[in-house]
């Protein structure tokens, strides 16, 4: 993206705005309380409902793992993993967390096209998670973990992120919390919860494509840089052990003598030392204004221009 | 607008350029947009009295002298031109040459480009322009009216149930006209963009919007520059014009990420549907979007009391020059082909922008229906793919792109590009899984958030159908078009 300001019809403000990064999603939900029929059983929902409170109104014939959602406070839906796929009479196969509880509508789990998706979708989320459980501060209480577990996966499709040479390095800067940004799944639960919730606009999600990932708005590359207030509220939301309250980041480890959660990574960056302990707010003091994209250059989007806009080396 | 005298028209791409020797436009010349045929530019047309010379590829100097002996009686003569052409001596559309690239098809929708001057109001006038239809008429205009593109949130689909639901919904209406990244689109922003306000105009109007807002890439300079001098001179709009650009980025022409532009965000996502824009779109009012080339068309069909029954499509890829032409919607594609001027044999043609279906067969119609049968994509472009070019090299880098920028939103589309991309890699390494690949591109099209990722498998989809012996020969360690495997080798 052009780091040249864009000519935009109405400026934003320059400062103290909360820049979470993500699109400004509609209102979802129905218009009123309706009754669905989920694999044939009638449930009632009242209005505002999404179809996955519906579903998680009755025993459904297939699990639905409907992992980023979350349901509570001013959280989501980001319905972004898609392994809430269901398939309803009038719409096709529609993602259940973001989906309008309409009246009358029949909604199916064991659809082969609704089964299927929520399949690829799950693995492809392990495809890009470490998925090095036992030294997880989450081991027996990660989200990704029970639905995997769940979906009787064995063998992910797309295989693990297992290459260490592609981690990020784990951000062990703050003294409260820790991020392993190889564990996220982008559900941006923790963005809502800083931003929506706690109004503290620290966190923000950031890139685009395989460079999509959380980031402070502040500009700063660590967590001990960032305005982070250290509520903490984020570390409750996450599903993961991406964002794990420190103390605890290897409470769950299956104890292997000198293996952790932070040399299973590999890098990390540690604190400074100069940290403080829990913050006072410090807001940002201006607003980003450019795109923090690392895929920036590759701006060739001249669709005809020769092979600009088509992927570049090949194979 | 001609006078006595003869007129000079210049018409390119950048007038700027083909006029630097003479600086300025003399009395008598006109500069116009590009014609689409982007070969024969710049190309100066010298009429008189109802007969035009057309000379293409004129060098600022031979423009120069073009002007100079505008005045002598030989002029409009066929002395030394390219094309000769007789014609109504009021007409405001292009008098069309058999010259390559411009004897295709038709001129309805394109008849301003390179005729008239793009921001003349005078000229767009005399060709019956800035007429304020009603509410009525618009509304069956739109019963027959499919929206364009990518970039159209009515794309194939009739527009008049969208129409109906912003005039339903609460709320000032906004009216974005999405001409982002497409050639077409940017053609019609350059050369005509008062067809496309017009169409603006009247669907803001019919919705009773209070806001237009034209969106372009941040590249198209000379269209967005254009646009914007045309939305100042604009007669009695309905509705405040503001011209915006956003990011060149492919997935910045998406309507709910062209949206996210306008409102300033710089990080561009799709936005959750539903509820689409045309209930909570621009800063949460009821939002159209629509293409220059969905604007354009209604403009025309309004004025003329009937569709123009066509679709504009750019011809790209391994030609001389991409050209922009109008046919009918019951031509095939061959007529688009044999528009351009290809540089090699005609091996395929990716149909349908960046993630259009790959085809070896051409007598497919134009039109969204049989185009979708086929699995071809209606993007208002076909990119042609010369024999010399490996089909898996074609859709891996396709995938490549598409893993590279997507915007990451969904998982489908962010991690499915990844693992098509590496898929496809793993062909090259004897392990060619069709059936996987088959399934990834099933999901990314049933549950990707938006068309980004719904689109992005159907190059390798369709190829693996079209081309299936150049996968399995690439999976034997052979390229049949000799390109990629020896690239792999070098590596
Ligand atoms: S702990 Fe920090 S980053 Fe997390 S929600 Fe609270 S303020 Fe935001
Ligand atoms: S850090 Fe946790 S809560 Fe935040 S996006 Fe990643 S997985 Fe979700
Ligand atoms: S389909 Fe692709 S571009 Fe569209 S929202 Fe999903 S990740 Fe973004
Ligand atoms: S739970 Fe619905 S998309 Fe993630």
């Amino acid at each position: 993206m052009s780091s040249e300001p864009h000519e935009t019809a109405e400026a934003p403000p320059l400062t103290e705005e909360i820049a979470p990064g993500t699109a400004s999603d509609p209102p979802v939900g129905g218009d009123g309380p309706a009754t669905v029929t989920v694999d044939g059983t009638e449930v009632s929902v009242g209005a505002d409902a999404t179809l996955i409170d519906a579903i998680e109104g009755v025993e459904t014939e297939e699990s639905v793992p409907a992992l980023c959602h979350y349901g509570r406070e001013d959280i989501g839906p980001r319905s972004e993993c898609r392994t809430c796929m269901v398939e309803t009479d009038a719409h096709g196969v529609v993602p259940a967390c973001s989906f309008p509880a309409e009246d009358g509508l029949t909604v199916r789990t064991d659809a082969g096209a609704a089964s299927e998706a929520r399949d690829v979708n799950l693995d492809l989320v392990l495809s890009d998670h470490n998925l090095r459980c036992t030294t997880c501060g989450k081991n027996g209480r990660c989200e990704l973990q029970d639905a995997a577990i769940e979906q009787e996966v064995e063998e992910p499709r797309y295989g693990v992120l297992d290459d260490r040479g592609e981690y990020e390095p784990l951000d062990d800067t703050s003294s409260f919390i820790q991020i392993d940004r190889n564990k996220c799944i982008l559900c941006n639960r923790c963005v809502d919860a800083c931003n929506d919730v706690q109004v503290e606009g620290v966190l923000r999600m950031e890139g685009s494509g395989q460079d999509t990932r959380i980031g402070f708005q502040s500009d700063v590359d660590t967590m001990e840089d960032s305005t982070c207030v250290s509520c903490g509220h984020c570390a409750t939301v996450c599903p993961t052990g991406s964002l794990v309250e420190k103390g605890i980041e290897d409470a769950t480890t299956i104890p292997l003598p000198g293996f952790n959660q932070k040399n299973s990574v590999g890098t990390a960056y540690e604190s400074s030392g100069k940290s403080k302990g829990p913050m006072t707010p410090k807001k940002r003091e201006k607003r980003a204004t450019t795109d923090p994209s690392p895929s920036d250059d590759a701006t060739e989007t001249g669709v005809w221009d020769d092979d600009g806009a088509s992927g570049g080396d090949w194979p | 607008m001609t006078g006595d005298g003869p007129t000079v028209r210049i018409s390119a791409t950048d007038p700027e350029r083909a006029l630097s020797e003479t600086n300025a436009a003399p009395d008598g010349v006109f500069v116009v947009g590009s014609t689409g045929a982007q070969a024969l530019e710049p190309l100066v047309a010298v009429t008189r009295e109802g007969r035009t010379a057309f000379h293409a590829r004129c060098s600022p100097e031979r423009v120069a002298e073009l002007c100079a002996r505008a005045d002598s009686p030989e002029a409009a003569q066929s002395g030394g031109s390219d094309a000769v052409v007789d014609h109504d001596p009021e007409t405001a559309r292009l008098p069309v040459p058999e010259l390559p690239g411009l004897g295709a098809g038709e001129r309805t929708v394109l008849g301003a480009c390179g005729w008239r001057r793009p921001t003349s109001v005078a000229d767009h006038e005399a060709a019956g322009g800035f007429g304020a239809p009603g509410p009525t008429a618009v509304l069956e205009a739109g019963e027959s009216l499919r929206g364009r593109g990518w970039g159209d949130l009515c794309q194939d689909e009739s527009v008049a149930d969208t129409w109906e639901a912003v005039r339903d919904t609460d709320g000032d209406a906004a009216v974005v006209v999405n001409g982002h990244g497409t050639a077409s689109d940017a053609l019609l922003l350059a050369s005509a963009p008062f067809e496309v306000l017009d169409g603006a105009a009247a669907v803001a109007r019919t919705v009773d919007a209070d806001r237009i807002v034209v969106y372009a890439s941040d590249d198209d300079e000379h269209a967005v520059e254009t646009v914007r001098e045309a939305a100042e001179t604009y007669p009695e709009p309905p509705a405040a014009i503001d011209v915006v650009t956003g990011p060149a980025e492919y997935r910045a022409a998406e309507p709910t990420m062209s949206i996210e532009a306008i409102e300033g965000n710089h990080r561009l996502e799709a936005r959750l549907r539903p509820p689409g824009p045309e209930e909570a779109g621009l800063h949460g009012r009821p939002t159209l979007v629509h293409t220059p080339r969905t604007l354009a068309h209604l403009a025309v069909a309004l004025r003329r009391d009937e569709s123009p029954g066509t679709r504009v499509l750019t011809v790209a890829g391994d030609v001389a020059a991409p050209v922009t032409v109008e046919l009918s919607e019951t031509a095939t594609l061959s007529e688009a082909v044999d528009a351009a001027d290809l540089t090699g044999d005609f091996k395929a043609a990716c149909v349908g922008g960046q993630f259009g279906g790959v085809t070896r067969e051409t007598d497919v119609t134009l039109d969204p229906a049989a185009l979708a049968d086929a699995d071809l994509g209606t993007e208002g472009s076909v990119r042609v793919l010369a024999d010399d070019r490996c089909i898996v090299e074609f859709v891996g880098r396709q995938a490549r792109f598409a893993s590279e920028e997507n915007c990451g939103r969904c998982v489908p589309c962010r991690e499915g590009t990844t693992q098509l991309a590496e898929l496809l890699r793993d062909i090259y390494g004897g392990d060619y899984d069709r059936d996987g690949i088959e399934e990834l591109i099933r999901v990314m099209d049933t549950s990707s958030i938006c068309a980004f990722g719904v689109r992005a498998g159907r190059p390798t989809r369709t190829a693996m159908s079209a081309f299936g012996s150049e996968f399995e020969a690439h999976a034997d360690g052979r390229c049949p078009a000799g390109s990629c495997i020896e690239a792999l080798e070098a590596s």
